[in-house]
């Protein structure tokens, strides 16, 4: 429905992953392209999670195709996913409390001078990463244990962007956060998106989901069920598209309800 | 008419009524030197220094040193007890919410995204609870909030709070905004047309400030105009003063929201923008439009310069309306900045009469995407009940007697009534 003319920056082609007899995804297409949020919504058990797992390197899909810039790759792990710059943040968010922001940031990959940790240098990254975000954390040495779940959002998808990421994937990113750390987190959405990146967000909350994403994909039973453009399409299309009341015609995609004139006010 | 009455009575109620005078004053800039109050009301300097001193011991208003044009100054500020207000500013894709205190400081700011035609009920909600959320950042309750002000992008009722023409918000008609709003926080809600919130912060603390006669044009999803007359924004009848996304520009056109053909807002509304760019550029949003044609992108900034154009004709037509001294452009297209602003003067100073005395300024808003909110801020404290009625500080009044026969200050007064009255 969305036609673009570039290459998508990721475009995964008839992914199919059985655990014994239950189909966690069955022949499932998706594509992200750069500068644009696609979000992934579902019931639970839809296979979203599942399907950002395969992107993440988590889970070996048992067939289909996965391709970055037009070139097909395989992700048998995270390491590989991050060498091909998808960055994931997962729900538990994987933060250490007793370490202040600057190092759960660098965790795993400080950075070193001869084997002395330079400091300075990784706090001024840790602040230019944090203020591209448009983040409200006071101080990069605070300790984790003084910041707010939505600031600690803030942190987990501020560490994605130090890998210098081309993908970014978001589990439920406002899952438990109070209106205002909600407000910040889908403002760090926007920000990534006009970054360029390419955003795939998972979400249950509709709002959320239809203020920032660009394209709405819905799994169903681990199926592709409809694919909506967030600014066309209405809060009960893709409801109806989640419980199934809505399906997919089988050999076209799902198309945008008739233009609407917008008209602005 | 009391007032006047007594007035006529003694010097001490003209002393009573300067000191009122003089804190409403304070409340609508926010914050000014004593030479700038001096002017702003048309007391001497003399009487405006002692009422600031009976004042600043009343508690009312609080004084700091600063400096203006190199030289030190006075500067009086209401006192921040007297509490702090909330400016929401509802979009077609975001939400933003200020908090602010009577010196037009904002103490707390978030802005949250938006869906594509969000309704009342989930957004008047999501506003609410960040306005607690917001509170709670900087300590404080909603006890000491003095009032709500509110933008929305259609034209209000102001009397009601409600959206008083159907068809050009969805989702948001037919419903008592204020009352919604203050049944979620208790507070009192003054609700308004966006672009007229962005005139009356441009007015009081931005680029039209000193101009008694202005427009202020709002181009972003929608496009609307704010007027100001006098100094005071003018709403009209039903709130539709300015509605200028509604004239007429293109008879063969499409049927607008509004139900008329060819309005202003179908051939630059954001569907209409971004339609031509589809080809060429894929899916865009207004936000990507406007960071592209500020990037130098020439196909984007073709698009926002021919919206320029068009809107630029509208405005001519209101500026031959209404004579303003300047036109201030702001909502998420002015952030192109001459991208926009160049073919819209253009067409404005192409269509305006020329005038002898001053040419008709065109500039970007000052206070740029804040202005709606900050406009949203400043009606929540202009007409907030603040306790700094002349009885609350009159007993304080020291005993000295007043400065008999300073005819100053007694023409002023008389001018001051007749301002009042004229006013209503």
């Amino acid at each position: 429905m969305v036609e673009r003319t570039r290459t998508p920056l990721l475009t995964m082609r008839g992914i199919t992953k059985r655990y014994k007899a239950v189909e966690a995804l069955v022949d499932v297409n998706f594509e992200v392209h750069a500068h644009e949020v696609v979000a992934l919504v579902g019931d639970n058990g839809a296979g979203k999670s599942t399907l950002a797992k395969v992107v993440a390197g988590v889970v070996v899909p048992d067939s289909g195709l996965v391709e970055i810039d037009g070139e097909p790759v395989s992700i048998p792990s995270p390491k590989a996913a991050q060498r091909l710059g998808v960055a994931t943040v997962f729900q538990d968010l994987a933060l250490c409390d007793n370490l202040d922001v600057t190092a759960n940031l660098f965790l795993g990959r400080e950075m070193r001078n001869a084997g002395v940790m330079q400091d300075g240098r990784m706090e001024n990254i840790a602040r230019s990463v944090l203020r591209d975000l448009s983040s409200r954390i006071p101080s990069v040495r605070t300790p984790l244990s003084h910041l707010s779940a939505g600031q600690r959002q803030s942190v987990a998808i501020a560490r994605t962007l130090l890998g210098s990421p081309r993908i970014v994937v978001l589990d439920e990113p406002t899952a438990a956060l109070s209106v205002a750390h909600t407000a910040e987190v889908l403002t760090h959405i926007e920000r990534l998106r006009e970054m360029g990146l390419g955003v795939i967000l998972i979400s249950h909350n509709m709002n959320d989901v239809r203020a920032v994403s660009d394209r709405i994909e819905v799994l169903r039973h681990g199926r592709n069920n409809g694919s909506f453009d967030a600014q066309r399409s209405s809060y009960e299309e893709i409801i109806g598209a989640i419980t199934g009341a809505w399906q997919m015609a089988p050999a076209s995609r799902a198309s945008a309800p008739a233009d609407r004139e917008a008209a602005g006010r | 008419m009391s007032r006047r009455a007594a007035s006529a009575g003694s010097q001490s109620s003209l002393r009573e009524a300067n000191k009122a005078l003089v804190v409403t004053t304070v409340q609508r800039y926010g914050g000014l030197t004593q030479v700038e109050l001096a002017a702003a009301t048309g007391l001497s300097a003399a009487t405006v220094s002692t009422i600031v001193r009976d004042l600043l011991a009343a508690g009312v208003v609080d004084t700091a040193v600063t400096t203006r044009s190199g030289r030190r100054a006075q500067m009086v500020t209401l006192a921040r007890r007297v509490g702090l207000a909330v400016g929401i500013q509802i979009g077609h894709r975001h939400l933003r919410v200020v908090l602010g205190d009577f010196a037009h400081e904002v103490v707390a700011e978030q802005s949250l995204p938006l869906p594509h035609e969000h309704r009342s009920d989930t957004s008047l909600d999501r506003a609410a609870l960040l306005v607690v959320d917001l509170l709670e950042r900087i300590g404080s309750e909603l006890d000491e909030v003095v009032g709500i002000g509110v933008g929305v992008p259609a034209p209000v009722d102001t009397s009601t709070g409600m959206v008083s023409v159907p068809g050009v918000f969805r989702g948001w008609e037919g419903e008592h905004l204020a009352r919604v709003l203050d049944k979620r926080l208790g507070r009192p809600v003054h609700v308004d047309n966006d672009a007229n919130l962005g005139a009356l912060a441009e007015s009081t603390l931005g680029a039209a400030r000193g101009y008694r006669d202005a427009v202020y044009v709002r181009a972003s999803y929608g496009t609307g105009a704010g007027i100001v007359i006098n100094s005071r924004v003018h709403r009209g009848f039903a709130g539709t003063a300015g509605e200028i996304g509604h004239v007429q520009v293109d008879p063969q056109g499409h049927i607008c929201r509004c139900g008329s053909r060819g309005c202003l807002d179908t051939v630059v509304g954001s569907a209409a923008l971004l339609e031509p760019l589809r080809a060429s550029h894929g899916p865009l949003t207004l936000r990507d439009v406007v960071a592209r044609a500020s990037g130098g992108d020439p196909g984007t900034a073709q698009v926002v310069a021919d919206a320029g154009a068009t809107i630029g004709a509208v405005v001519a037509g209101l500026g031959m309306a209404v004579n303003p001294q300047c036109v201030v452009v702001g909502g998420e297209l002015a952030e192109t900045g001459e991208v926009l602003l160049r073919p819209m003067r253009d067409a404005i100073r192409r269509r305006v009469l020329l005038n002898q005395i001053a040419p008709l300024e065109v500039v970007p808003a000052e206070l740029g995407a804040r202005a709606e909110v900050m406009g949203a801020l400043v009606l929540a404290l202009q007409s907030a009940d603040v306790p700094v009625r002349v009885d609350d500080v009159g007993d304080l009044e020291p005993a000295e007697p007043a400065q008999v026969g300073d005819r100053r200050d007694r023409d002023d007064q008389d001018d001051q009534e007749d301002r009042r009255a004229a006013v209503g």
